[in-house]
């Protein structure tokens, strides 16, 4: 096999195109230093951390701000608005501030979030990028029982048919 | 040696037929040069790929191998790009979006597996029921090709013999059988209240043990679209031991005819490389095995004057009786958890539904249990209800562990108006794509009217269900077989009992082509016993000159 017949699949799904972006990223993130958009990742993970009780990986997190705030204009304004309605209430877990935002865009942005972290997508369509696979949390509330796809957290025949209650909700 | 052009065995194709074919004619002492239209591509590629698309991405079983221009295939993730190649007509034309890749090593690497072979009644069904027609040869005969074809990929199963479909059996698996996960054995219960038996599959999965080099599963829960670990057989796991025997591999090689010669023998292939040059390549012996659809459509593209129907194609039946098993899927939710997801995708059926003496009205269903993980269903389901915090883990964990799908797959007859065609749209390379029309019929229809969603409903309930949706559009099963179909009639059939074609003497055709009737299961250890016992004659032949 030729190098180029090993490595064929699209230039869309290939590491190198994720070093691009993740590099994108730093690059973004440098000439902006001035203007205080390194901060913003932590507001960003500030506010993640406020709508999400679990703990959330920081390279992700930047990716994630990044992507969205390049997406949308307006997205860095509203993370700062709902950092203020949680601060406002004294929030430390999010059902102590999420009735307080308003409907409409602010809590489109807040749901959006939420979305991100646990499907690993901003959007889920074709073509669009994964900024988490393992560590989507959406996997996380069955842990105790199913594999996340392609991993394994048995051995050889080392599954049964036993399970845990619903409501043995596992810690992540 | 084969050399780059020429060799005693020409195989077009790389998946599982062609290369068990390809495996036994090197150890018979011959020279092989395979053929493969797409790319060769490393596992942890496809891994990747399948990590890196979007959650509701990762459902579609193609999208992680994503078709060179040269070598389309379905792609699924949306109507408009499924009608991009495969051209579809007909009441079901829906059913007949076939999941096949183009890649090397063939559709077997996103094949959830299971090895069920027909029984002796699947194979008599003109005489036993009065309907489509019989093999010309009995289940004894196959018989000890299915057995080699167990040993050849790696199958397991159970020793007990009420526990095999079908019990008649010369070996015992060379593997026992793979535990069921809790969803699985909570069915098996259900189903045994009801009088029938959730069978453990015979599956291409290595059990407990390394087999072959492969290692032993691990319940990485990902059959479908690719194992990560190759403890289930794919035939790109054969590519490495058929060059160590000398075979040679050329990818990106697009087969687009074949030629004969004044005694109507096969002279040569001819392919397209990417940059659309074309290459001819000789041999003695031909072996077309580019599955189903592929295989029929490069026949009748092939057409010269001996041949004005296409080659091998004096009996018309080149194309026609296209099957597969018609599916249905019943989605269920239920209130005590099932959970699906701890070990394979796919362990495991019910059989017993697919016999009886109602076949002289309608067909046969299997019944399954996914055991696909539903926690990627369950998360994109809650987080698109807004939920947050505890609430919205506390849903994703219900709509994981609380729902759950029966797949339904039925029996169809082989019927000639179910016929593919070159269709006059041209892919990259100018090739004809293939047009099929595709009815399932009556046959089905009652099948699931009267039989198969009725008894799926009693499943549902039996296993506690508040709420069952039963899918009305069937859909594809992937299990492509009929279109070269067998028979020791000339007039009426495209291969002889060994898979050559009766028009030429040095090309065969095994595989899910020459498959007479479909059964309920997967076709996949029927067309490797057909390719072993096809590679018997091809040793033969070619040793006799």
């Amino acid at each position: 096999m030729s190098a180029s017949d090993r490595d064929d699949a699209p230039p869309d799904f290939s590491l190198f195109r994720r070093k691009i972006l993740v590099g994108g990223g730093l690059v973004l993130g440098g000439l902006a230093a001035g203007t205080g958009i390194p901060d913003f990742a932590n507001q960003f993970m500030q506010l993640s951390s406020l709508l999400i009780p679990h703990q959330l990986d920081r390279d992700v997190g930047s990716r994630l701000a990044t992507a969205l705030s390049t997406k949308d204009p307006g997205f860095t304004a509203q993370v700062s608005t709902l950092l203020g309605i949680a601060q406002k209430k004294n929030a430390r877990i999010v059902e102590e501030f999420f009735p307080d935002i308003p409907d409409g865009p602010l809590k489109d942005t807040a749901l959006l979030i939420v979305s991100a972290w646990y499907l690993g997508v901003v959007v889920d369509a074709p073509g669009a990028e994964v900024f988490a696979y393992e560590l989507a949390l959406m996997y996380q509330p069955t842990i105790d029982v199913m594999t996340i796809p392609t991993y394994a957290i048995s051995g050889p025949n080392g599954w049964t048919a036993e399970a845990p209650p619903l409501d043995s909700m596992p810690t992540f | 040696m084969a050399n780059e052009n020429s060799a005693d065995v020409v195989v077009v194709g790389t998946g599982i037929v062609g290369c068990l074919i390809a495996q036994q004619t090197l150890d018979a002492g011959l020279s092989v040069l395979m053929l493969e239209a797409g790319p060769r591509v490393d596992r942890w590629r496809i891994v990747e790929n399948f990590r890196n698309l979007p959650p509701t991405l990762r459902l579609h079983f193609d999208a992680p191998y994503p078709p060179k221009a040269w070598a389309p295939h379905m792609e699924s993730y949306t109507d408009a790009a499924a009608a991009e190649y495969l051209q579809l007509e007909g009441p079901n034309a829906r059913a007949y979006r076939q999941g096949y890749v183009r890649y090397a090593g063939g559709t077997t690497w996103h094949w959830a597996g299971i090895c069920w072979r027909l029984t002796p009644q699947d194979m008599r069904l003109k005489s036993l029921y009065g309907v489509a027609r019989d093999w010309d040869f009995d289940y004894d005969t196959l018989e000890p090709y299915y057995t080699r074809a167990e040993y050849a990929i790696g199958v397991c199963g159970p020793s007990d013999s009420s526990l095999q479909w079908p019990p008649m059996r010369s070996k015992p698996y060379p593997m026992g059988p793979l535990p069921f996960g809790p969803g699985e054995q909570r069915f098996t219960e259900a189903a045994a209240r009801l009088g029938l038996k959730n069978l453990p599959s015979a599956q291409a999965r290595n059990s407990r043990i390394a087999y072959d080099g492969r290692p032993p599963c691990c319940g990485n829960n990902n059959c479908i679209p690719v194992c990560p670990i190759a403890a289930k057989y794919d035939a790109a796991t054969a590519l490495p031991k058929i060059e160590a025997k000398g075979g040679r591999i050329l990818a990106n090689a697009v087969a687009y005819r074949v030629e004969t010669d004044q005694k109507n023998a096969i002279a040569a292939v001819h392919y397209f490389d990417p940059n659309k040059r074309t290459h001819r390549i000789t041999g003695k012996i031909f072996v077309l095995a580019c599955n189903g659809i592929e295989t029929p459509k490069l026949l009748l593209l092939s057409k010269d004057e001996r041949n004005p129907n296409g080659v091998a194609n004096s009996s018309d039946q080149v194309g026609r009786n296209m099957m597969d098993q018609p599916k249905l899927v019943a989605e269920l939710t239920v209130t005590e958890p099932l959970w699906t997801g701890v070990g394979p995708v796919q362990g495991s059926s019910i059989m017993q539904t697919s016999q009886g003496e109602f076949r002289s009205r309608h067909g046969g269903a299997l019944f399954r249990f996914n055991n696909m993980a539903r926690s990627a269903f369950g998360g994109v389901a809650a987080v698109r209800k807004g939920l947050v915090g505890k609430a919205l883990d506390e849903e994703i964990r219900r709509l994981s562990a609380c729902t759950a799908e029966i797949a339904i797959e039925h029996e169809l007859l082989p019927d000639p108006n179910n016929r593919l065609t070159l269709s006059n749209q041209k892919d990259w390379l100018g090739i004809n794509k293939p047009n099929i029309y595709y009815d399932v019929g009556d046959y089905v229809r009652r099948s699931a009217k009267e039989y198969s969603v009725p008894l799926v409903r009693k499943l549902a309930a039996e296993l506690g269900a508040t709420n069952v949706q039963v899918s009305t559009e069937f859909t594809n099963s992937d299990h492509i077989m009929g279109g070269t179909i067998m028979g020791a009639n000339s007039a009426a059939s495209v291969v002889d009992l060994d898979c050559r074609t009766h028009d030429h003497p040095n090309l065969f055709l095994p595989g899910g082509g020459a498959m007479i009737t479909a059964g309920c299961g997967n076709s996949t250890l029927t067309m490797a016993a057909l390719a072993l016992k096809a590679a018997d004659a091809i040793a033969g032949q070619a040793k006799r000159g």
